[in-house]
């Protein structure tokens, strides 16, 4: 008889799916599971890899992965779940299908062309991240020519947290010249800040202001929303503008800024007024569907949806907030991992498909090579299951939405310049990832020594923070990255996501920055 | 003399991305340490591989040891019996006084791996490098070091 040996190791190149810039890395396999990540020596990252891509192979062999279809805590099986959305998909009028992350760009168009085939109007993405605002700047590529000598770089947000593989790029771009000079604007002082030439600080969710102030855009006063003087922000708006080579480089955390919708408008306008262009950091880019996912929860509310299905990752599970608005009699969801409160199927990881997806360098291939978890199906596989019209066209209904701006500034200048109630703070998201999916560690709250101070808590504590929408116990960390009157946290958990206010503006679903309180645990 | 992890303060972003590697090859323990200077960074530290290492000194069962061709202090997870001396003799703390199923926690170079550290592989920003002393000499790291000796410190 042969003999196993459990040392015999092979690697599959996998293309990292967990944000935009699709690193390549080696997964290392034997006949008994998965061993772990091995790093490459070429590819886009030159083999490097952030905390996101080392944990690819806990995530794929997360103790968690469902494997079975759950009618909430019960297992349910295959024909039986098949049975029930067939019931569901024979009713297109009262169904929604939507869809999120995790889903190749072939998912993507086999779910519009079965909507389109079976009469399903009601198609949203309900990938409702703030970066989905940035999609439309995510198409263009990153061409390194941007970063040249001498050159100015202006960074919206922390992208060394958010894609840290991108921070090579510009420490070497700023190291190669002293002339080079590196903007960065955010509310909190964050690690990309600490690299900045100049950085500005400013009010919560004043970010878009201050980009329509480098824009040029009238009707804004920098003194009140950022520490620094009108002049200087011409002087830097000449300086973009007179740059021989620049690049605005953005990326946007949950629960960051009011107006993501505004973001975008501001980077189309500076983008024209400088002549550089915009490189957004997302974690993926996600296609728009039919209608907005507001309009289509005021439908529910309306009484006119009774069903929904979602095809992806994140919802509903991460956003707890907006269960509470639904009126849906059955909510579907595909998901990698066990959540029990909902009916889910177990779905496959994009690192276990073939198929392609959209990245800061292009297209790229995923190669498909590993088998997906025990049970985990792809869009394909699901909806080849069940008995419905599949051949239908893979486009959507481009919807237009009315963007007021003025009336939008003058919205975000009221909500940056409004201190919180007295005994209360504002909770503000961050993209930190080393804490992508609480693979690694728990999320850890930063807070003002001042307010700890004045709260009678001490680092390392754990606290309870309560908003309006939810309540969860949190570890915090007394740093002066934050300014007082501001806890930050990285929302990666359901419940921490869940603390945060949404609001809805022409359809869009924006989670903001959220008054809470906190106190300590017990 | 066998190559070193050298980290140049001036490159490294705090994305924690060493210790992401590190964690993830040694199921969820680190040997990689981060000091936390202000919220401003975050400093990786790992195990000097001392040439009279005190862990070495300290231990009572010869768990650590010396590979003399190399110079690598590895410790034995045969023969630990977890009483911690070596965590409390570290002048630097780079090794981590509470136990991961009952041993104590080391960087051993990743020697299991022939391109050596997982941690220096992964860097994203490639603040972590790993170098032989002449490299050292050799690099731009070098200049910016206060001691050539292994306990590099930035020039003030």
């Amino acid at each position: 008889m042969k003999k196993i040996d459990p040392a015999f190791n092979y690697a599959k190149k996998l293309t990292c799916p967990f944000c935009s810039l699709g690193c390549e890395f080696n997964l290392i396999l034997n006949d008994f599971g998965i061993k772990g990540v091995d790093y490459l020596k070429t590819g886009s990252s030159g083999g490097r890899l952030c905390p996101r891509g080392s944990a690819a192979a806990l995530y794929l062999g997360h103790p968690k992965r469902l494997s079975m279809p759950m009618k909430k805590d019960k297992v349910i099986e295959w024909p039986k779940i098949a049975k029930e959305l067939n019931k569901i998909f024979a009713n297109p009028e009262k169904l929604a299908v939507t869809f999120d992350r995790n889903i190749t760009n072939e998912e993507y168009e086999l779910i519009l062309s079965c909507c389109h085939a079976n009469g399903i109007e009601n198609v949203a993405s309900c990938y409702l991240e703030p970066e989905s605002a940035l999609a439309e700047f995510a198409t263009r590529n990153f061409d390194p020519g941007d970063l040249g000598s001498p050159g100015m770089v202006v960074v919206i947000g922390d992208p060394f947290n958010q894609s840290p593989l991108f921070s090579k790029y510009i420490i070497d771009w700023k190291m190669s010249d002293r002339k080079n000079r590196l903007i960065v604007i955010d509310s909190i002082s964050t690690h990309t800040a600490s690299f900045a030439t100049e950085f500005i600080p400013v009010s919560i969710g004043a970010e878009p202001l201050v980009v329509y102030a480098l824009a040029q855009e009238p009707g804004i006063k920098t003194e009140d929303i950022c520490k620094v003087g009108g002049d200087c922000i011409k002087e830097i708006a000449g300086a973009l503008k007179a740059a021989k080579s620049g690049l605005i480089v953005v990326s946007l955390p949950f629960g960051h800024i009011y107006d993501p919708g505004a973001l975008a408008d501001s980077l189309h306008t500076l983008a024209s007024a400088s002549g550089k262009n915009v490189l957004p950091l997302v974690e993926h880019i996600a296609p728009a569907g039919n209608i907005p996912f507001g309009d289509l929860l005021a439908k529910n509310k309306k009484g006119n949806l009774h069903y929904l299905m979602n095809f992806g990752e994140l919802f509903p599970y991460y956003y707890p907030q907006l269960s509470l608005e639904f009126k849906f009699k059955d909510i579907y969801a595909t998901s990698p991992l066990r959540q029990q409160e909902y009916n889910t199927i177990p779905f496959a990881l994009n690192l276990e498909k073939s198929g392609t997806i959209h990245t800061n360098y292009g297209v790229k291939k995923l190669s498909g090579g590993i088998v997906p978890a025990s049970g985990a199906r792809t869009v394909h596989q699901i909806i080849e299951m069940l008995d419905i019209k599949k051949n239908g066209k893979a486009t959507v209904r481009k919807y237009e939405v009315k963007y007021d701006r003025s009336a939008r500034i003058s919205t975000l200048m009221d909500k940056s310049t409004t201190a919180p109630k007295k005994k209360s703070m504002m909770l503000l998201g961050e993209k930190i990832a080393f804490d992508f999916m609480n693979i690694f560690e728990k999320e850890i709250l930063k807070i003002n020594p001042a307010d700890a101070h004045e709260n009678g808590l001490v680092d390392h504590e754990t606290v309870t923070v309560e908003s309006k929408r939810g309540k969860n116990e949190m570890e915090i960390k007394v740093t002066n990255t934050v300014p007082t009157g501001i806890i930050a946290v990285s929302a990666e958990n359901a419940a921490t996501r869940g603390l945060f206010d949404f609001e809805i503006v022409e359809g869009s679903v924006y989670f903001i920055p959220t008054e809470v309180q906190i106190w300590r645990k017990g | 003399m066998a190559k070193r992890i050298v980290l140049d303060l001036d490159l490294c972003c705090g994305c924690r991305s060493c210790e992401a590697a590190c964690r993830a090859a040694f199921k969820g323990e680190s040997r990689i340490r981060h000091a936390d200077v202000n919220g401003q960074a975050y400093i990786p530290f790992a195990c000097r591989h001392c040439a009279e290492p005190l862990c070495v000194a300290s231990c009572p069962v010869e768990a650590i040891t010396i590979n003399e061709k190399t110079g690598l202090v590895i410790r034995s997870s045969n023969l630990c019996i977890g009483c911690r001396s070596c965590a409390y003799a570290c002048p630097f703390g780079v090794i981590d006084a509470p136990l991961v199923r009952h041993v104590s926690q080391k960087c051993s170079l990743c020697v299991d791996r022939d391109d050596g550290p997982r941690c220096v592989a992964a860097c994203s920003s490639g603040a972590l490098q790993f170098l032989s002393e002449e490299e050292i000499e050799k690099h731009e790291i070098g200049m910016r070091m206060q001691s050539k000796h292994r306990f590099f410190r930035r020039r003030a």
